[in-house]
């Protein structure tokens, strides 16, 4: 019963996170048709500054925000302008093409800086436990779930609340009417890709404390954020939301009770079966 | 208020308007006439930046505007309300009509623009929480022109609202167009209704393949055989 509990609990915590991720993507999609499978090197690249700031300036990862969020949000406009926007409106697999090959990039530039051996980025709160029954939780795991679920809300607020949000659904929505209203179609795709991937900076920070990290990690962050886009219908936020807490549910289930390859495979097996009876995802309503 | 000069324009570099020439003055309500297919999208999305020129120029309040984007003419108030009404459907009226007013230009302003706006249209202010696609294609052209009015155009395009429309909310929204034209407002209507748009437009300009085949005072427009060729594709 207790190890049940500490599946559950752990699961829900990451898969908050997972949501986080795959929010971000969703966004991108929506606005520009782009789908980034160079999404998780870029957490990889996240991870990989908080590692050099600390080596640096010993620097906790939750403080490194402060340089890796505005750098990456930053190095995500560039990238939309000067590698995706060319290509946005050709053949879709051309797009996913690049961010392939972008991916590899990503994965060895960081394998020739840093080299290739598992690194730890310590904090402060990494080896902290809060102990429920006989559920233990580490802290790290509940800042990961508050601040992902903070910033959903958050994100949420924003595209309902504001005009900027307003544009993002417009553009989405129809992208020649939201021009006709004099709404810049362009800028929307470069801030949304942007802002998605300032979302991944400080998702590497909440994923960071405790977890090994390596060039070639980020792919299976790749394939979760698609499994849960997927999953949680590509542009419908509150599916999203939920497709993150099942896949990191299944994920937690798998390592705690199976042992070996299957434990691993479980989100996957998960995920396979749930499209098989959902086609669309798990999302009731049409996407908003 | 507008003038087109020599208007060459398509996609692609293939040219679907040919020539063009034409004029509105401030206040006017002006139709556009023609077949399916006659160019009359690609025409509006000429002035509104949509569609880029090939040669030709266009000026508004004489400064020439062919090379502005499409949102720095909505901040001009050039606006357009698109074929097919295009509302948001997954929004709500209100964020439909605040997407209207968000050009930099109108922002400011929307909570007035609102209030007119639902002073013009009641209907669409009983029900500002209900989604764009739930309303009848009646209702999403008056939430378009609504939209469009949030804008503060001073050149109020419409194409082809009557489309799809039944025979009482044509009229209804015809009334609406004189209206907005009685108060001052100038005006491009799209049409392909022929009898419709004599009777509501002062003057017209018909287009035929690209090119404008007749043009005048809607009486003269009325009794032009070219008129009549346009329609019959002759
Ligand atoms: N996006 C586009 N790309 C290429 N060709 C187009 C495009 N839109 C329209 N055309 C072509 O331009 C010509 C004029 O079309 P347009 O839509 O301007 O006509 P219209 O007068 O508005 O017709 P309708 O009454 O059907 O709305 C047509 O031959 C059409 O096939
Ligand atoms: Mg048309």
């Amino acid at each position: 019963m207790s190890e049940l509990y500490q599946a559950l609990a752990q699961g829900l915590l990451i898969g908050a996170t997972y949501g986080l991720l795959a929010l971000g993507m969703g966004l991108v999609y929506g606005v520009s048709g782009v789908v980034n499978f160079s999404h998780g090197d870029f957490i990889s690249l996240g991870m990989f500054m908080c590692l050099a700031l600390y080596s640096a300036f010993a620097m906790d990862p939750y403080v490194s925000i402060i340089i890796t969020v505005p750098l990456m949000t930053a190095i995500g406009a560039l990238v939309y302008i000067f590698l995706i926007r060319p290509m946005v409106g050709h053949q879709f697999l051309m797009v996913v093409q690049l961010t392939l090959g972008l991916s590899l990039v990503l994965q060895n530039g960081i394998l020739m800086v840093f080299g290739g051996e598992p690194a730890r980025t310590p904090s402060f709160v990494e080896s902290k436990l809060i102990i429920l029954g006989d559920t233990v939780l580490r802290l790290p795991h509940i800042i990961a779930f508050v601040v992902s679920f903070a910033l959903a809300i958050g994100l949420y607020i924003m595209l309902r609340a504001t005009d900027f949000g307003r544009s993002i659904r417009a553009v989405h929505q129809n992208a020649h009417a939201a021009a006709l209203m004099g709404i810049n179609v362009g800028r929307v795709q470069v801030l949304t890709f942007a802002l998605g991937i300032g979302i991944l900076a400080l998702a590497a920070a909440l994923l960071l404390p405790g977890t090994p990290i390596q060039p070639n990690m980020g792919l299976r962050y790749t394939v979760i954020t698609l499994l849960v886009v997927v999953l949680g219908g590509m542009t419908n936020f509150v599916g999203i939301m939920l497709g993150g807490l099942i896949i990191g549910i299944a994920e937690a289930f798998g390592t705690i009770y199976l042992d070996g390859p299957i434990g691993l495979l479980l989100p996957y097996i998960i995920f396979v079966a749930i499209m098989l009876f959902r086609p669309k995802g798990l999302t009731w309503s049409s996407a908003r | 208020m507008l003038e087109i000069d020599n208007l060459v324009a398509g996609y692609g570099g293939v040219p679907v308007l040919r020539e063009i020439n034409a004029k509105i003055a401030a206040g006017e309500i002006v139709g556009l006439l023609g077949a399916n297919n006659a160019g009359k999208t690609t025409l509006i999305n000429s002035l509104s930046g949509m569609v880029k020129p090939i040669s030709g120029r266009i000026l508004f309040l004489g400064e020439d505007i062919s090379k502005l984007t499409p949102q720095a003419r909505v901040e001009l108030g050039i606006v357009q309300v698109p074929e097919g009404r295009l509302v948001f459907p997954e929004m709500s009226i209100r964020e439909n009509l605040l997407l209207g007013g968000i050009n930099a230009h109108a922002r400011k302003h929307r909570p007035q623009q609102m209030e007119k706006v639902i002073g013009l249209f009641p209907r669409l202010g009983e029900r500002l929480t209900q989604s764009a696609g739930s309303l009848s294609g009646g209702e999403q052209q008056m939430l378009a022109i609504g939209r469009g009015l949030m804008a503060e155009a001073k050149l109020l395009m419409l194409d082809e609202p009557s489309l799809g429309l039944s025979p009482l909310f044509v009229q209804y929204i015809f009334e609406i167009i004189d209206k907005l034209h009685a108060d001052g407002l100038t005006i491009l209507l799209v049409e392909q209704n022929l009898n419709l748009t004599l009777r509501h437009a002062r003057r017209c300009y018909v287009l035929e393949r690209g090119q404008v085949a007749a043009e005048g005072d809607a009486e003269t427009v009325k009794n032009d055989p070219r008129t009549r060729s346009a329609y019959l594709g002759l």
